[in-house]
């Protein structure tokens, strides 16, 4: 027993002395917020720029009090001929130890995404600091700029990036890709990545010079790109990536507005909700196709014109109407993934090898030529079945004199 | 003094025995000599010893009186010289129900020491013991470590008898046992074991008493003496040995098929076998209603839980796995340890370490000066060390929660081993991390799962799992469910008789039953069973429909 | 001095014994092979699993006092017995390799990257030997805290991840062809082998010699409903494609778990929980390698080898491990074929040859009474 106990004790001394590997302490860590990663100097460079923050000025005094630069957030940028490299080049500029892990968002400058991600969706996937939920975005602008602007309510930019997807499922203007899904999309063999777009836009007033107008750049979150394999072929406006995610996240709801039959001039919105949505594919000899069923239901949020749900001759045309406009949206979206960027970012072929594996097995090599070529049909069925807190139309009192 | 040790009876002569009692008991200035003379013409005389302070000295007084008043009667009455006077005597004092007549020097000797009065006549070789046991003690008073908001307020004194008799007076069973020990060469402490015969398990009072026949010390002081010595696990930081100042924790203790082992000189009583999760339950539980009882005794297990873990995690978190933090909380952690010079492991040892200074320092003054002193460790530690700079404020938020946490462990001596183990288990956290954490655990854990108190494991009824006692582990099952004493009682397991569901007369006046409350009444608690059978019957009616 | 423990408790023993590497490492070797189709794959291995320890429990039942290779010392004598042992051994010592490399990978590679190999071997030796010395029930009380724990990170897991399911990804079964399927099945196999061989060890120390039948079943078919949402979930969560990219793909899921947009990181209390089941392998793979070395050496206690046996194994383990190829190469490739292969011949063996010479098994015992 006695000797049993010394052994056991000398053993965890070793263990002890041997210790304190890997121990990184808080204090020493440069926690980054957001990554820009761009095309750098020379053949196959990058250029990494981390936005890191400064706890004590991003939080204010807690504890002691400590100095304070009032600038929450310190950007570097590294260069290098790998991301490794560019990565490591930054440790040779922060004092503290580059950290990871709470990296909220990576984007990806379009310049580079046409030459092709691959490298860096294996970096981010390989590297055990980093989280696979972090956002991956792609942007027109040089990424170094975007990551560096101070963009939203939030001290951190990556924070309030972060929060722009999260909370953004009301304006459903861009795909929610995590780092985890755009791995998923490239490995799969039936399916594309897509990612999120950003631009800077000048959205912003300044509070001391606000006859100006807005002349401040704020992130704006809008649109996508998709990708063939690992090379950015196209751009999805806002609207057309709300079709985009009907087939790729099952959205839930969606905002309509459509121009009123009587008043061409002034529309009404529909928020839609509880949205359907059914892709089946179809195979009659050798001849693949689609159909595309939506059923949603529809609540009346605005009326430019006097409208009334209790009228079901004019619930009806509207339902028509709000048909016809998805209808459209679809196909066009369709068609543009189809005839122009010629890439399956919407998950068809891995709908029909659900279907038809046997079949699949035969073309899923060319499926890239197949693609473009199969039909795809769009069937859009909405019902209003709400109108909110009002049920009179929203007329005038002093209607004899109006109508007049 | 070999004529001491060799002499075990007293000798006939008066003389001869004074000589002897000077000799064994020497000059002690507490012990009391008074030489009493009966009828002055037959001179007979008599000593009597006692201990000043252990007997009452007025019941002495009102004994000698009175024997000297009935001495003298009889002297003067006695018509054959032959007579014994001593055998008169005793004849006509054995209505005094504390009297007793020995021969032995030895059962003299530690009599006198125990507050008993010795009387010695001469002519006659035995001697009378007189009961006269009465010293200053201190009355039943609040438990001070144990307190309960709802249920008993005694607690158990200095004085063995009175703590048995706290004991028996909740217990008026014959099978109630309490037997006597001594233990202590010179001590001669009084133990007492107590166990219900028939419930307690088979084996287990031998065990208690052989382990406690084969303690060889010179003294027993507290019942701390007698746990060290007999316990299971010497070598571990957990106790495996239940010490309590309540009444009616040794008295649910003993129905539950356990030993008590009592202690003279010291509130604080044993109970054996113990099991680890009953240092995490209080009385409380079971007096008040279950509901809120479970819920007290789930915010104990939590208690537990953070007190032992929640410094290592936490230092564990900041110095190797940040990624674990969500984000917006690691920033408040970074900005508040932004200026503190040490390494977190340090830091939590340093505040650890004030901690317990300050939890030791408030116990030991007097209390006036114990609040001043948490008042200023409370101000230094809690407001000057931050502003200094020194910790961060996270910091002390964790160590007062820590510290917390182990203030509701209702057993102090279970919450001072996990204070002690909380030791390794952080150093090793602050060393390798999750590897250090994990692996600590797993061997604290195996420890605790190796460890026995008195033949069962320590860690039951959790491992091993036994289904039945699980009604009161984590959840305190109410009364009417808890029907079976623990496992391992040998006869008579069930505590709580069937139906006990309280059900009140049936006032619904659109039942069906309304009209036979009567009967019902009458019927008392057949109801429910009826009731059962009843609606038997009726589904089996609905099959054949 | 004989140690007895709980049919429970050795229904807990095989769910930890298949769980830790079946979940993860188990999983990213069957998805390179066949995809989706992980979780048909695994339900294969449970029903192969299943017939070998039927096999297994039905040999001991034939001589209860003793384990594997008592009985085989039984039937041809010291020398046979101490080739069984040996093989016995071996084949704890080869499982050693996979069962660090699974407590190496999870650990090391997602939470102390920088922390040398050599620290997570000598932690598994302290652990280990701890525990075996106080031998085989506090290891089997330690299993049943671990079924908790399996069922407590079973359920956050679910919690995390259900919301992110596609059973599209799941879809079509037998992608690859029957026959590649049940191929794939054998790196399950290897985990159930695990299992049943320490079961061949162990048995004669369970309480209730009527109920091992039906304890060993009820312990396959927990263990099965425990494992198998791991393969449906790493399909539909993570796709199969990502599945197979990793080499801990449960670990890659993990990661990726959040409960609602607030609770989430929370992997580090899920791998705290897969601890418990970890070190129960480690445990029982020492404890079981100790027993076949007191064979092969002929000893009355198998406390006086458990250090040599430790450093043996730890030996191997580290050697193993410190190249991550060799130590895929060798949990996909030899260490199946090892483990499989003694898993089913091990057995069937001594149920041939016990038929043969049911006889002199019979006079022996006869004789063995009699003394």
């Amino acid at each position: 027993m006695k000797r049993q106990a010394s052994w056991s004790l000398l053993l965890i001394m070793i263990l002890l002395v041997t210790g304190c590997a890997g121990k990184r302490e808080l204090n020493e860590l440069a926690l980054v917020m957001a990554v820009g990663i761009d095309k750098g100097e020379g053949e196959n460079a990058f250029k990494v720029t981390a936005q890191i923050a400064r706890p004590a000025d991003a939080r204010g005094q807690t504890g002691a009090p400590s100095g304070q630069t009032g600038e929450p957030i310190y950007t570097i940028v590294g260069q290098g001929e790998s991301l490794f490299d560019a990565i490591r080049d930054l440790s040779s500029i922060s004092s503290r130890n580059v950290f990871w892990a709470h990296n909220q968002v990576i984007v990806i400058s379009e310049e580079l995404a046409k030459e092709g991600i691959s490298q860096v969706i294996d970096f981010f996937t390989r590297n055990p600091e980093l989280r696979m939920r972090t956002w991956i975005v792609i942007t027109p602008e040089e990424a170094s700029t975007l990551v560096s602007t101070v963009t939203g309510l939030e001290l951190i930019p990556g924070e309030a990036v972060n929060k722009l997807f999260r909370y953004g499922k009301i304006s459903t203007v861009a795909p929610n890709t995590q780092i985890l899904d755009v791995q998923a999309a490239y490995l799969s063999q039936s399916s594309q990545p897509i990612m999120a777009r950003v631009t800077l836009k000048e959205v912003m007033i300044s509070n001391k010079k606000p006859e100006k107008g807005p002349t401040i750049k704020q992130v704006d979150l809008a649109g996508a790109g998709v990708f063939k394999e690992d090379r950015l072929v196209g751009i999805l406006k806002p609207e057309e990536t709300r079709v985009l995610m009907l087939f790729t996240e099952g959205l839930q709801s969606g905002v309509v507005t459509t121009a009123c039959k009587d008043k061409p001039e002034r529309t009404i919105g529909v928020e839609l909700r509880d949205q359907m949505f059914e892709v089946t594919p179809h195979l009659k000899d050798g001849q693949i196709s689609f159909t595309a069923q939506l059923d949603a239901y529809a609540m009346v949020v605005e009326a430019g014109c006097p409208f009334t749900i209790d009228d079901q001759k004019q619930v009806a045309e509207l339902e028509k109407a709000i048909e016809k406009e998805l209808k459209k949206e679809i196909d066009t979206t369709v068609d543009k993934l189809q005839k122009e960027y010629k890439t399956d970012v919407i998950e068809l072929g891995k709908v029909f090898q659900n279907e038809y594996p046997g079949y699949w097995n035969q073309i899923s090599d060319n499926w890239a030529e197949v693609f473009p070529t199969v039909d795809i049909k769009a069937f859009v069925n909405v019902e209003i079945t709400d109108s909110v807190l009002l049920w009179e139309e929203t007329n005038s009192g002093k209607k004899e004199n109006s109508a007049d | 003094m070999t004529s001491v040790e060799e002499k075990n009876t007293f000798f006939r002569d008066l003389q001869d025995n004074e000589e002897l009692m000077t000799e064994i008991l020497g000059g002690s200035v507490d012990l009391v000599k008074r030489r009493i003379t009966f009828h002055e013409h037959k001179n007979v005389q008599a000593l009597c010893y006692y201990t000043d302070g252990l007997a009452d000295v007025t019941h002495i007084e009102q004994f000698i009186s009175d024997l000297l008043y009935k001495g003298n009667l009889l002297l003067q009455h006695a018509t054959l010289p032959t007579d014994n006077p001593l055998t008169l005597l005793k004849e006509h004092m054995l209505s005094s129900a504390s009297f007793q007549v020995i021969k032995e020097v030895g059962q003299a000797v530690d009599g006198i020491l125990s507050g008993v009065a010795v009387l010695i006549l001469d002519g006659s070789n035995d001697v009378f013991l007189i009961q006269t046991k009465g010293w200053e003690k201190r009355g039943v008073d609040e438990p001070q470590t144990e307190q309960v908001v709802r249920g008993p307020r005694d607690g158990f004194t200095e004085s063995i008898r009175t703590n048995t008799a706290l004991v028996r007076r909740r217990i008026r069973d014959p099978k109630l046992r309490i037997e006597q020990m001594t233990v202590g060469k010179r001590s001669k402490t009084d133990v007492n074991i107590a166990y219900i015969g028939d419930i307690v398990k088979e084996g287990l009072v031998e065990e208690v008493k052989k382990r406690i026949n084969d303690i060889n010390i010179d003294a027993i002081l507290e019942s701390g003496y007698i746990e060290e010595l007999i316990e299971d696990a010497p070598r571990s930081p957990f106790t495996t040995v239940q010490s309590t100042e309540r009444p009616d924790k040794v008295a649910s203790s003993l129905l539950e098929g356990r030993v008590a082992i009592f202690v003279d000189n010291t509130p604080f009583v044993l109970v054996v076998p113990s099991f680890f999760w009953q240092f995490l339950q209080a009385s409380d539980d079971y007096y008040s209603r279950w509901m809120t009882g479970s819920f007290f005794r789930a915010i104990r297990y939590l208690a537990f839980v953070l007190s032992l873990t929640l410094t290592s995690i936490y230092v564990m978190l900041v110095s190797f796995h940040q990624e674990m933090i969500p984000t917006q909380l690691i920033l408040t952690i970074a900005s508040g340890r932004e200026v503190v010079p040490f390494p977190v492991l340090l830091e939590a040892l340093l505040m650890e370490t004030a901690f317990e200074l300050m939890r030791e320092a408030g116990l030991r003054m007097p209390k006036p000066v114990g609040q001043a002193v948490s008042i200023v460790g409370s101000l230094v530690i809690g407001q000057a060390a931050v502003q200094a700079g020194i910790v961060s404020p996270f910091m002390v938020i964790i160590v007062a929660l820590t510290g917390i946490a182990s203030f509701a462990i209702p057993n102090y001596a279970a919450s001072f081993s996990i204070r002690l183990i909380r030791f390794p288990l952080l150093i090793a956290a602050g060393m390798l991390g999750l590897l250090g954490f994990s692996a600590m655990f797993a061997l604290l854990a195996i420890h605790a799962l190796t460890l026995r108190s008195f033949g069962e494991s320590y860690l039951a009824p959790a491992t091993p799992f036994q289904p039945k006692d699980q009604k009161d582990s984590i959840i305190r099952f109410p009364w009417w469910k808890m029907q079976a004493r623990p496992m391992g009682v040998t006869g008579d397991e069930k505590r709580v008789g069937d139906n006990q569901f309280p059900e009140p007369p049936n006032t619904d006046p659109y039942s069906d039953e309304a009209g036979n409350r009567d009967e019902d009444n009458q019927k008392g608690r057949d109801q429910s069973k009826r009731k059962k059978s009843r609606h038997i019957i009726k589904l089996k009616g609905d099959d054949e429909e | 001095m004989k140690v007895q423990i709980s049919n429970g408790m050795f229904f807990a023993l095989i769910i930890n014994m298949i769980y830790a590497k079946a979940i993860g490492v188990t999983q990213g070797s069957m998805a390179r092979e066949i995809g989706g189709d992980i979780w048909i794959s695994t339900l294969i291995a449970t029903v192969q699993g299943t017939v070998i320890m039927s096999l297994v429990i039905f040999v001991i039942r034939r001589m209860p006092e003793g384990d594997l290779i008592d009985q085989s010392e039984r039937l041809f004598g010291k020398w046979f017995g101490k080739f069984v042992a040996l093989i016995t051994f071996i084949f704890f010592l080869a499982a050693f390799g996979p069962i660090m490399s699974t407590f190496i990978f999870h650990l090391k590679d997602y939470f102390l990257p920088e922390a040398p190999i050599l620290l997570f071997i000598c932690a598994a030796f302290l652990i280990g030997t701890y525990a075996i010395f106080f031998g085989l029930e506090v290891i089997a009380r330690m299993a049943l805290i671990g079924v908790f724990s399996i069922i407590a990170l079973n359920i956050l897991l679910m919690l995390g991840t259900l919301p992110e399911f596609d059973i599209r990804e799941l879809r079509p079964t037998f992608q690859m062809g029957f026959i590649k399927t049940v191929w794939a099945s054998r790196h399950h196999n290897a985990d159930w082998a695990m299992a049943t061989i320490m079961a061949g060890i162990i048995l004669p120390m369970v309480g209730d010699k009527k109920s091992w039948g039906k304890m060993g079943f009820a312990g396959i078919a927990y263990g099965m409903v425990f494992v198998i949402m791991w393969p449906i979930l790493e399909a539909g969560v993570l796709s199969p494609e990502t599945a197979a990219q990793y080499i801990v793909s449960c670990m890659q899921m993990a990661r990726s778990a959040q409960i609602g947009y607030f609770v989430h990181r929370y992997e580090m209390i899920m791998v705290a929980f897969f601890a418990l089941s970890m070190l129960t392998q480690i445990m029982m793979s020492l404890l079981c390698a100790s027993v076949a070395m007191q064979k092969i050496l002929g000893l009355k206690d198998y406390r006086k080898v458990i250090i040599p046996t430790a450093l043996i194994l730890s030996t191997f383990g580290y050697w193993i491990n410190f190249n991550k190829n060799r130590a895929v190469d060798f949990l996909e490739g030899w260490w199946v074929y090892i483990s499989v292969g003694v898993a089913v011949v091990l057995p069937m063996m001594i149920l041939v040859l016990g038929f043969f010479f049911k006889k002199k098994l019979k006079k022996k015992i006869v004789a063995e009474e009699a003394k």
